[in-house]
């Protein structure tokens, strides 16, 4: 499993390791019903905090992404994924919202973003 | 919660240097960073821990016990890495392997040996060949090997490269996998604690500054980069201290969202460690 | 405290070729002198104990064995012991190595006489140790040194002129009815003396801050 963690991103570390867990839960890539790492072996091998992690485990229980098990550890919830993707599509509607925002306010044509996004989603993969 | 480590208005005079109702509490199973200049009181406080010194008022508890009345059960599980106070330095490290076994009831001497061989340190060498940072190196395994709850290291990483300073945080990480363990760790290399430390404790002229969570402390607090003609319209009450340097203001505010409300600004910096302990040392009020 | 006793001895330890010369020196002045130097082994072995105090401070060993369970009480409890210890190694060496040359050479002493000045021996270095030891507590070893020095000669003045004031026959008759007991005496004076001198090294000591 990959999480890769920005120190100079600005976005809090917890938030960071949240919301790369919960892509990885809603794109199937963590199934359902497994273990996930301990908080403080998850805090070591990331080089954070166990305060850290643990604030991350905690909101994921919250949006009911994973379950904790006593005595046992974190498992990853059984979630509607369609309603978790639902979810994901909506930020990244908002986010291209603003995007487009911007664009508009310099007067950008509509085909500069569609081949911004192009080449930068090539680039992800 | 429990606590590891409770001290409750501990205080100690000297000629020029008073500790002043120094309190903090360790939760267990964390770590928590002790910062502030040199001089500032981090190692007469972790002496009184210790009861290095005895005369100090107020009070220390260790996993709940009077550490004065308690002395010798507390210690058994307690660690150490102390600045520049170790063996004498005519011994070897095999030497402490056999007296080490005769002072813990649960020294490990195939852990310490392990160590040992981790970090490339000859058994019998005497400690005065040893470079600074192999001292430390040896100190940190000596701390390590009886198995303790609790450790205590004052400066454990000066004098280490990056590459073994990293080696060595990894082995504190790993220390504290085991949720009945804590670290105590005071350090001037802001740079470390950011990343592992819990909570942050800093001290400045024998005084707590502040002690909390480090995450609150990073996300909360903020610095304001501005020109005079902007800091004079900021009120006093909405600031903690500023610094002028030779081009701009530098403001550290506890709140930044608030900040960013109130004054209509854009860009409120997120606080390091490192900009932290400056303003709060060198600003004024 | 054992590991404690452990920490002094590997101290010492680099001293070892010190206390093996001398021996040999003392092996040399047996079989070809006439001096009678037979202290000299027990009496360096506390000098040397006493080097490991500079060590001691030189690397603040004091202030870190504080931080070890009963290091106050441990640590001056394992320089007594271990003292002692050796220097009743140090003194049955001696002994073993002067009835050697007594029954190698023609000098043959009698061996009641080299237990007595073996006796002696550890009488005195016992009363040097438990002199010196809460001093050395008390004032670090630099200071200590001096303030030995300044001790001894302040003893021998003093002691000159009250002999020159007391009769010594009388003194002697009136102890002779202590003559025969004079192997007990000196163990219980010795016992004693130790006794009150590690009592004030570990209440100076346990006030000591680093």
């Amino acid at each position: 499993m990959e999480i890769i963690i920005s120190n100079s991103s600005g976005v809090p570390i917890y938030e960071q390791i949240k919301e790369q867990l919960k892509n990885k839960i809603v794109s199937n890539e963590l199934k359902a019903n497994e273990l996930l790492p301990s908080i403080r072996t998850l805090a070591k091998d990331l080089r954070c905090s166990v305060i850290t992690t643990k604030n991350a485990y905690e909101e994921l229980v919250k949006e009911g992404y994973i379950k904790p098990v006593p005595s046992k550890g974190f498992y990853v919830a059984e979630i509607n994924r369609k309603i978790a993707r639902e979810e994901q599509l909506n930020k990244i509607e908002e986010l291209l919202e603003k995007a487009i925002w911007i664009a508009k306010e310099i007067d950008e044509p509509k085909k500069t973003l569609e081949e911004m996004i192009k080449i930068l989603y090539e680039e992800e993969k | 919660m429990e606590y590891s480590l409770e001290l409750k208005n501990v205080g100690k005079k000297y000629e020029n240097f008073e500790l002043k109702n120094v309190s903090m509490k360790l939760p267990k199973g964390m770590i928590m960073g002790f910062i502030g200049e040199n001089g500032a009181g981090k190692t007469t406080t972790i002496k009184a821990i210790l009861n290095i010194i005895t005369s100090y008022e107020g009070e220390i508890k260790i996993f709940g016990l009077d550490n004065r009345k308690e002395e010798a059960k507390v210690k058994e599980d307690i660690g150490v890495v102390l600045d520049d106070m170790f063996f004498p330095e005519i011994i070897t490290p095999n030497d402490i392997n056999d007296i080490m076994k005769g002072v813990f009831q649960n020294w490990d001497s195939k852990m310490y040996n392990d160590y040992l061989k981790e970090f490339d340190l000859l058994p019998n060498k005497q400690l005065k060949t040893f470079s600074k940072g192999m001292r430390k190196k040896l100190e940190i395994a000596t701390a390590l090997s009886h198995h303790p709850k609790l450790l205590i290291l004052d400066e454990p990483t000066s004098g280490l490269d990056p590459v073994a300073r990293a080696e060595v945080i990894e082995i504190f990480q790993s220390f504290i996998e085991n949720d009945e363990c804590s670290i105590l760790l005071s350090s001037h290399i802001t740079k470390d604690l950011e990343h592992i430390a819990d909570y942050i404790t800093f001290i400045n002229h024998g005084e707590i500054i502040l002690s909390e969570t480090t995450n609150e402390l990073l996300e909360k607090y903020g610095v304001v980069k501005c020109t005079e003609e902007q800091f004079q319209k900021i009120e006093k009450k909405d600031f903690i201290k500023y610094r002028k340097t030779k081009y701009e203001y530098e403001v550290l505010v506890e709140d930044k969202k608030k900040f960013k409300a109130k004054y209509k600004v854009d860009v409120v910096d997120k606080v390091t460690l490192d900009d932290f302990m400056v303003i709060m040392i060198k600003g004024e009020e | 405290m054992i590991g404690f006793i452990k920490k002094d001895i590997a101290v010492m330890k680099s001293n070892i070729k010190i206390l093996v010369l001398l021996t040999l020196l003392y092996v040399a002045m047996g079989i070809f002198g006439d001096m009678d130097i037979s202290f000299i082994l027990p009496f360096m072995v506390v000098m040397v104990m006493i080097q490991t105090f500079s060590y001691d401070s030189f690397n603040n060993w004091n202030a870190y064995s504080l931080s070890l369970p009963n290091g106050r009480k441990n640590s001056v409890r394992a320089k007594y012991i271990t003292t002692i210890i050796m220097i009743l190694i140090a003194t049955i060496i001696t002994f073993i190595l002067s009835c050697a040359i007594s029954y190698l050479t023609t000098k043959s002493i009698p061996i009641e006489k080299i237990g007595f000045t073996m006796l002696g021996t550890v009488f005195g270095t016992i009363l040097m140790l438990v002199l010196m030891y809460p001093i050395i507590y008390k004032l670090g070893v630099e200071k200590a040194r001096i303030a030995i020095f300044i001790m001894v000669f302040g003893l021998i003045g003093v002691g000159g002129l009250l002999l020159s004031f007391i009769d010594l026959s009388v003194v002697g008759k009136t102890l002779s009815f202590l003559e025969g007991y004079i192997i007990e005496i000196l163990i219980l004076l010795g016992i004693l003396m130790v006794y009150i001198s590690y009592r004030i090294s570990l209440k100076t000591f346990s006030k000591k801050e680093f």
